[in-house]
């Protein structure tokens, strides 16, 4: 249980702990997209991100597809999918006006129906074996420390998509409306905001995120149809943990659970990681439920 | 009225003669709804009328579970299910005094973890301190006592929400749904009236994990299951949580349907059932007993 902290074991730590929080930031980012404009907490969020996994797997294992490019079909489907899903299920609850009120246990409560619909479709598809595939298995030393080479890319695309998004939040229009919708919903449509056409981009933004961090993990765990639910909370750690909308907030904190996990599994053990994600969660919502990067 | 009264009476007198009336999977089939229907109509007294969506009822139901494992065969037998009542409580109190401020998704999500942190905690406990993934139940008690119990439980459960809704406690729970902030200008004592309410709810939780922990010979820390939570909340939500038949009907309805199809069919089933909870949420919003032709003193929401 002793260990010194050497320079090279805190590099790894550290470079570990990024990897790690930098494929947390985009599954986050996309729950913080949804939860933060919406206030729709979709608990099936980690669904798309195994449903992504798959699909980049059997595309890789059946067509020789390379992992990196399936991003190219996992993503644009599932901000498809998003827009038809919110259509069809969120459009409707919101515009039910008399359920205004309700709308988030009855949001909750649709996206636990979709959870359940989406594992069991994978469970028959796929069925529950564990599935994988080997790609890029090869040790990346960085200043004496070694990284497995496949979580560095995944890493490094997780975090440059993420960094992307923000630069597209600050930059475009588009990007713009979305933030004036969290900031202040009622002023932003008095300035023309399309509510409605915004909440299925960000939908489907949200959706589109997961699917593709998916298919990064393929590359890096074996595969089963429950992947989802853990990712979901660990995402709805770091949301809380950043605070509601900020996607800033999402990002920094998705890279500090990161770092903190690895830590506490490197000195306790592996049973921590989850402990201490749940207290780090209740600790934030007690203390500072704005999260810990609140302006 | 009369006719539903027979048929109420009827329904009475079947439950109490079950044990000698029914078959062995019969009664453990109306055990296991039974148990569903006070977990739901606890849950729905609670979580109804004031809005604080609680994804605590698996965490409540585990401690309950673990105080029968720890006691069992060294006390009589209903004092673990009081034990599990108790513990439920003060865990409630506990949990309340810190995140009954929170509003909306935060509590759900607040609590949600609860029950996680709970079981993960256990598991540390267990496998690093007391070396043992799970417990043994010691001389559990027979079926027909675990059947009364559990019978009880239900009934007293239905009778507090019966109680509850009429009385002043249960219209301050709704004012703190409607409007919190009203409520405490009003004169409510919100936090006390949340904090007894939700320690009542969970207490009838813990009661029920302890009733049936029996049932298996083995407890291990999965009892703080967060799919008993989820089960609970879509029981009592597609029934309608605000009236007392609604979270009775809708835990009958899934009961029934996860025991005939839940081992045959697993995954249609769940896929099912997934399918039927947004069908639900679309196109009754209020709930399956919405539905009933005379729907008496519904709130509507």
């Amino acid at each position: 249980m002793e260990a010194h902290l050497t320079p090279s074991l805190l590099l790894d730590i550290v470079g570990t702990g990024l990897i790690t929080g930098g494929i947390y930031a985009l599954v986050a980012l996309g729950l913080n997209l949804q939860y933060g404009l919406m206030r729709v907490l979709n608990v099936a969020h980690g669904e798309f991100l195994m449903l992504g996994a798959y699909v980049s797997y059997s595309l890789h294992t059946g067509w020789g597809a390379n992992p990196l490019l399936t991003l190219l079909v996992t993503g644009p489907v599932a901000f498809g999918a998003g827009l038809v899903l919110h259509r069809l299920l969120y459009a409707r609850v919101l515009a039910h006006p008399e359920a205004r009120a309700s709308l988030e246990s009855r949001s909750l409560l649709l996206s636990f129906g979709l959870l359940f619909v989406l594992q069991n479709l994978a469970l028959l598809v796929w069925s529950a074996d564990l599935k994988g595939y080997s790609f890029l298995a090869t040790p990346l030393r960085v200043l004496g420390a070694v990284f497995p080479a496949n979580r560095v890319l995944a890493a490094a695309v997780a975090l440059g998509l993420s960094l992307s998004f923000y630069v597209f939040l600050r930059r475009s229009l588009t990007g713009k409306a979305i933030r004036a919708l969290m900031d202040e919903p009622e002023g932003a449509q008095l300035v023309g905001v399309d509510l409605m056409r915004l909440h299925g981009i960000c939908f489907g933004l949200g959706v589109a995120m997961a699917a593709v961090t998916g298919s990064l993990i393929s590359m890096l765990f074996e595969l089963s149809p429950f992947i989802g639910l853990p990712y979901t909370v660990t995402a709805l750690v770091v949301v809380i943990l950043g605070g509601l909308g900020n996607v800033l907030g999402s990002l920094l904190g998705a890279l500090l659970l990161g770092v903190v996990e690895t830590a506490g599994v490197y000195f306790v053990s592996s049973d921590v990681r989850l402990i201490s994600s749940y207290a780090v969660l209740s600790l934030i919502l007690i203390l500072k439920p704005s999260g810990l990067f609140a302006r | 009225m009369r006719a539903s009264r027979l048929l109420l009476g009827a329904v009475i007198l079947a439950l109490l003669a079950a044990p000698w009336l029914a078959t062995n999977y019969q009664r453990s089939l109306l055990l296991a709804i039974l148990a569903d229907v006070a977990l739901a109509v606890a849950w729905a007294f609670f979580s109804g009328p004031s809005r604080y969506l609680s994804l605590a009822t698996g965490a409540f139901f585990g401690a309950g579970a673990y105080a029968t494992a720890v006691l069992g065969g060294r006390v009589v037998w209903p004092l673990p299910v009081l034990a599990g009542a108790a513990v439920g409580a003060a865990m409630a109190v506990a949990v309340g005094l810190l995140a009954l401020r929170l509003r909306g998704p935060y509590f759900a999500v607040f609590t949600f973890g609860l029950a996680e942190l709970a079981k993960h905690a256990l598991i540390w406990y267990e496998t690093s301190v007391s070396g043992t993934v799970g417990r043994l139940l010691l001389a559990p008690p027979g079926a027909s006592a675990l059947y009364y119990t559990v019978l009880t439980l239900t009934t007293l459960a239905v009778a507090v929400a019966l109680v509850l809704r009429r009385s002043r406690w249960g219209y301050a729970l709704i004012g703190i749904g409607e409007d919190e902030e009203r409520a405490l200008t009003l004169g409510i004592d919100t936090t006390r009236v949340k904090i007894v309410a939700f320690a009542l709810s969970a207490s009838f939780m813990g009661a029920v994990g302890a009733a049936m922990a029996p049932r298996w010979t083995y407890v291990d820390p999965q009892v703080f299951s967060p799919l008993v939570s989820f089960q609970t909340v879509i029981m009592a939500l597609m029934g309608g949580a605000t009236s007392v038949a609604g979270p009775v009907l809708g835990a009958v309805f899934l009961g029934l349907a996860s025991e005939i199809f839940l081992l045959r069919f697993r995954y249609v089933y769940t896929l099912a059932l997934g399918l039927t909870l947004m069908v639900v949420v679309l196109l009754v919003p209020s709930g399956l007993a919405a539905l009933w032709p005379r729907r008496s003193g519904a709130r509507p929401s």
